[in-house]
């Protein structure tokens, strides 16, 4: 049977993201996590083959223990098995260091057939980890597709890019990134497996768990670093403009021809 | 005719720039990066180099763009096999050439390309990389990147401890500049044992049906934001830029909310815009959306709040609301 892999993240909620002042990171106790929109893509891509082709879907992700409630609703979609990758040592990491968890969480993991995950989170939206973790695990790599499907032995993937589409072969296994476009229906969660989830927990892992080197682990592994932040001071420049909306839309049509956009 | 140099023959310690080549185009903002990387080098005292790969030199549509470049070398793999763009070759070639160079710097364009390789070649190598900057300085002979950070509005500096310093480079964030003289141009050749097998292989392209937006040349932008409250209203824009012959943009969260598809996306992760008018329904300017338009030349808010950042930064702003605005505009520019 096929094994499918599938990383996702907890995002702050927008609007609910609260900075330290100090330090200026963010502040990941107060937020309310949720599972990183992109991700529901890979989701639902990694249960529709798992209906077409018959195979067992493994989520993780990496994060201290509020994260599980996504893992659930991971499980609650059709997901298999959950697992958090979870160690003080892996905070503060940046995108080589998250990738090297997961890279080594994934290879205790193998044989598999797909890792999936989302384009991008919405957070750090580096869209690096993918390709990055499938650098560390020389494993070829996709991203931004829109459809898997499966010939003979092979894979094969669309894939979207700024020029159009392209249909690619894959002869081995393989890591891909999913189109936040990819799917227009994206499934509810099923009522039965939200009751069965509630009895059931993730597997938890350590750096020990997936044999981490410790210095390439979180803060420490992480070869880009944050030397100085500033914030951009904005002066008012312009003109204010209050009233009735009539009266500015007038104006608004006066600056309009002045800047001989419009003509009359 | 273009110098042959072996890959071990090549200078050393430069400062390297992808210079994307899909199908025999030359992607634009391959010649933007060139622009801050040419004032890096040229105080770090290193050459810049664009390093393009491709099927042949006859293959390549704009060699006449590459000529007047800011780059002081031009080095071009050609192989039957670099025809289409597989990530892992891809990949591999650059990391050839990182191994047998040793590069201070190595940057991409954060084109979906970009963002294929550059993380492959990080991860094989594992090197530091900085995603979509639109800064770059030397401080103490040492790059420093900046970009806007999430949820505030404050920039970070950041530094990559590792060499070469690797990072992709915000579409449109700066302007392609020319160069009266003509960068050197090489063809490397690559070592008889090298593999150009991958693991890829592409079947079958089919061009994107959907025009490519032209947000990012446009010289109106209207552009709207949560303050529109709903995909309907937002939807509006799109009547206000045909009658100004302009193009619609959008804030990342927006974009989110599907009211909009992504590559309307002003800021950081999404288009920066330059036009002579920029007008901005309901954005209240987040740093990640204004650091993509800030340098437009006249800028108009539309905004209830007086104290909203848009709103200051500013050359004329209306206080009050978005929707209402939009649409009493619309009539009165519709009779």
């Amino acid at each position: 049977m096929e094994k499918i892999i599938v990383c996702i993240k907890g995002v702050p909620k927008p609007g609910t993201v609260k900075v330290d002042p100090e330090t200026h990171t963010l502040k990941r106790e107060s937020m309310e996590l949720i599972l990183n929109p992109n991700d529901r893509p890979a989701l639902e891509m990694a249960i529709r083959l798992k209906e077409k082709y018959g195979a067992e879907i493994t989520v993780i992700s990496m994060g201290p223990s509020n994260i599980i409630p996504l893992l659930k609703q991971a499980y609650a979609l059709g997901i298999d098995q959950m697992i958090l990758l979870s160690d003080r040592a892996f905070a503060g990491a940046d995108t080589l260091a998250t990738s090297y968890v997961l890279a080594r969480a994934i290879e205790k993991l193998s044989p598999f057939s797909i890792v999936l995950m989302g384009l991008k989170s919405i957070d750090g939206e580096t869209a690096q980890v993918p390709s990055e973790t499938a650098g560390l695990l020389g494993l070829p790599s996709l991203i931004n597709i829109k459809e898997l499907k499966k010939e003979d032995d092979k894979w094969i993937a669309i894939r979207e890019n700024e020029y159009g589409e392209e249909e690619i072969e894959v002869e081995s296994s393989l890591l891909a990134s999913v189109s936040p476009q990819a799917f227009d229906y994206l499934r509810p969660p099923s009522l039965k497996r939200l009751i069965e989830v509630k009895e059931k927990e993730p597997l938890i892992w350590t750096a020990s768990d997936i044999q981490a080197e410790p210095e390439k682990l979180g803060l420490k592994g992480s070869p880009t670093q944050v030397v100085d932040v500033f914030e951009k001071k904005l002066e008012m420049k312009g003109t204010i403009l209050e009233g009735e909306p009539q009266e500015l839309v007038e104006k608004f049509i006066e600056v309009l021809k002045e800047k001989e956009i419009i003509k009359i | 005719m273009i110098e042959k140099i072996k890959l071990e023959d090549l200078k050393k310690e430069n400062i390297l720039a992808f210079g994307e080549i899909y199908q025999g185009k030359l992607h634009p903002s391959s010649l933007e990066i060139l622009t801050p990387l040419k004032e890096i080098a040229e105080k770090l005292d290193k050459s810049l180099i664009l390093v393009c790969l491709a099927d042949s030199l006859e293959s390549i549509h704009d060699l006449e763009s590459l000529k007047k470049s800011l780059a002081d070398e031009v080095w071009f793999i050609f192989h039957s096999k670099l025809r289409d763009f597989k990530d892992d070759l891809y990949a591999r070639v650059f990391i050839e050439i990182i191994k047998s160079t040793n590069p201070y710097g190595v940057f991409f364009p954060a084109t979906l390309i970009g963002v294929s390789i550059a993380p492959r070649i990080a991860g094989v190598l594992n090197l530091g990389l900085c995603a979509h900057v639109n800064a770059l300085e030397i401080e103490n002979n040492q790059i420093i990147m900046a970009r806007p950070t999430y949820g505030e509005n404050i920039i970070a500096k950041l530094t990559s401890k590792t060499i070469p310093v690797m990072a992709t480079i915000s579409i449109g964030a700066f302007s392609p500049k020319t160069s009266e003289k003509t960068p050197v141009f090489k063809e490397v050749i690559f070592p008889e044992n090298f593999s150009w097998e991958s693991a890829l292989k592409v079947r079958s392209f089919r061009s994107s049906k959907k025009k490519p937006s032209r947000l990012s040349t446009a010289k109106v932008v209207v552009a709207g934001g949560r303050g529109l409250k709903n995909k309907e209203n937002f939807q509006k824009l799109f009547e206000l830029a045909e009658i100004l012959k302009a193009e619609v943009g959008a804030t990342r969260p927006v974009c989110y909310e599907g009211w909009v598809e992504e590559e309307r996306m002003i800021g950081v992760s999404g288009v920066t815009v330059k036009p002579k008018v920029y007008i901005g329904f309901g954005i209240s300017g987040a740093l990640q959306h204004t650091a993509g338009m800030e340098n437009s030349e006249f800028i108009i808010a539309i905004n209830t709040d007086k104290e909203a950042p848009l709103v200051k930064m500013a050359h004329l702003s209306l206080i009050g609301d978005a929707k209402k605005i939009l649409d009493l505009l619309l009539k009165k520019l519709k009779r």
